[in-house]
């Protein structure tokens, strides 16, 4: 390695350090408003200083039933997840270890799918679910969302399970393994980090779209992303309310993401090796 | 290719693929079918009975109605605009972040924090930080003479630009993450003899790392590219197309017409040409990448 002047690490450091506080200035903000008394939050001219004050929760939990409402995320994010990583994985297994012509085509054609815009098949799917009496349940959003991450899923297994060598599999088979004891217990375990960036991601997706949710749902099966903007929007409900609704939408999601960190910055790389 | 692929293994991965293909094909390609047949016609879901083809009709709307032809050149700019800011941002970043060490790892977990909270979060945070007369930003900004007296989201001139700014802050990090884990997998022995044979930080970076990076470059594009050309949540929060049809996007106009004026003929076409345009601009890029890495890389 060669030497670095110590002046130019304390200058990358220092840049490093000032980029990182802008960009969560703004999250910073949405935070600490959920804590202000309502007549302090749009003071003019604007204030820093105010006395924090739980009264926002108070009044975001006698307007919405947070708990109804987490659940439906839950639901629809787990649902997702599972049901993509079950097509998904041994798809991009498959589609990895085959010696097909197409498989290659096929990878890309998931990945296209997942680039498809959300409207463009929302509209006949809608009918879809009107048409078997699915809509306004959870299952509407799941088997669409999962539509959309068993493709990403195949895709991104399928990058993994290319990068990793065949001889293990192969020497498991030869040893008698069965074909299925061969993938769960030699090429699954292997590619770890890649299953749970996948599921980073899935989660990731589900629990944040709105779109979807919000002309599938109804009132009792909503998850928190359209309550967010539903309440938006009426008249009882002041940005320290958002920001306290906000606290149960986001503080979920991204403590899961800066716990799998290491599992993002792979999923979001393997692309590239 | 020594040994046999016996047809038993052929038949497993067959079965292991065909759930996953049915699916897609099921609850993705079908209704994308559907949604180009129902482009062809006149199809409103208040008035089914008037049900009428009109061929490319609505495509037709589209390039001669006004306000989608804005939406249109809305949504490129947006695109270009953002996605090139992010790549000069994201590539600064990366080169900052590149040196492997415990305070870098941690920041750059902190930095992805805009990616992960939910994006129509992120419109709201931005619409009150912005707001002229209460806004934490926008009304120092006023204050100061800096830009309209309404707001910089309510005024036609400056609410795309503030889109496309709010895009940044969410996805530069991003895409300093795929390039950053472009440089790392450089070749040490190349960036080394670079430094001795005394070449200067400039062309270290233009004549080694930027060939180098060609392909990493490639990825972050074309997927910031795709996703940028669908923005809509924040869209959609913040200015839901206005003022004006100042921040209409392709994807906002889509979901208007097709889930708030059922308007299923018109919105299908404006989703399949947004696929259409998505499609050309990747090839467009593909091309463009190929013959950059021709020129600098040589065959």
């Amino acid at each position: 390695m060669s030497k670095v002047s110590k002046r130019q690490i304390v200058f990358e450091r220092t840049a490093v350090l000032v980029i990182t506080v802008l960009f969560l200035l703004p999250v910073l903000w949405l935070i600490t408003t959920a804590y202000k008394p309502s007549n302090q939050i749009f003071s003019i001219p604007p204030k820093l200083g105010f006395q924090p004050t739980l009264d926002q929760f108070r009044g975001i939990l006698s307007y919405f039933d947070v708990v109804s409402l987490l659940r439906s995320s839950v639901v629809i994010s787990l649902g997702t997840t599972v049901l993509s990583l079950l097509l998904g994985v041994p798809a991009g297994y498959a589609l990895a270890r085959s010696r097909s012509r197409y498989a290659n085509f096929f990878a890309y054609f998931f990945l296209a799918i997942r680039m498809v815009p959300a409207i463009a098949a929302l509209i006949p799917f809608y009918l879809m679910m009107r048409d078997i009496g699915l809509l306004g349940s959870w299952w509407a959003v799941i088997i669409i969302n999962t539509m959309l991450n068993c493709a990403f899923v195949t895709w991104m297994m399928f990058s993994y399970f290319r990068a990793l060598p065949r001889d293990m599999e192969e020497a498991a088979l030869t040893d008698g393994c069965t074909q299925i004891g061969a993938f769960l217990k030699v090429a699954v375990p292997a590619v770890r980090s890649g299953i749970i960036a996948c599921v980073l991601f899935c989660v990731m997706f589900s629990w944040n779209d709105f779109l979807y949710p919000m002309f599938l749902t109804t009132l009792d099966s909503k998850p928190i992303s359209v309550a967010l903007l539903t309440a938006y929007g009426t008249k009882d409900v002041t940005w320290g309310s958002l920001g306290a609704l906000a606290h149960f939408s986001t503080i979920p999601i991204v403590l899961m993401a800066l716990f799998l960190n290491r599992y993002f910055v792979q999923g979001a790389t393997n692309g590239v090796q | 290719m020594s040994r046999s692929f016996s047809d038993r293994r052929r038949f497993f991965l067959f079965f292991m693929a065909a759930p996953a293909v049915l699916y897609v094909l099921a609850v993705g390609v079908w209704p994308l079918a559907q949604g180009i047949w129902y482009s062809f016609f006149n199809y409103n879901l208040l008035r089914p009975a008037r049900t009428k083809f009109v061929g490319l009709g609505n495509y037709v709307e589209i390039f001669s109605d006004r306000s989608a032809r804005q939406a249109i050149a809305n949504t490129f700019q947006f695109t270009i605009a953002s996605v090139s800011l992010q790549l000069i941002f994201g590539f600064g970043l990366a080169l900052l972040l590149w040196r492997d060490s415990r305070f870098n790892r941690i920041a750059l977990a902190f930095l992805l924090v805009p990616a992960t909270i939910t994006p129509l979060v992120v419109g709201l945070i931005f619409k009150a930080l912005l707001g002229a007369d209460y806004g934490l930003v926008g009304y120092f900004l006023a204050d100061a003479g800096i830009g309209p007296r309404t707001g910089f989201l309510t005024d036609a001139g400056t609410a795309l630009w503030v889109l496309i700014l709010i895009d940044c802050w969410e996805w530069t990090p991003l895409m300093a993450l795929i390039l950053l884990a472009g440089l790392k997998s450089l070749p040490n022995d190349v960036l080394e003899a670079g430094r001795t044979d005394g070449a200067t930080a400039l062309q270290r970076f233009t004549l080694l790392i930027l060939p180098l990076m060609l392909p990493s470059i490639f990825l972050a594009l074309m997927l910031r590219m795709m996703d940028a050309f669908r923005v809509f949540d924040s869209v959609f929060v913040t200015t839901g197309g206005g003022p004006n049809d100042a921040t209409n996007t392709l994807m906002v106009l889509a979901v208007k017409e097709g889930l708030q004026f059922f308007n299923v003929g018109y919105a299908s076409a404006i989703g399949n040409i947004t696929m259409l345009f998505i499609a050309v601009m990747a090839a467009v890029l593909l091309l463009v990448v190929r013959g950059a890495d021709v020129r600098i890389n040589g065959k």
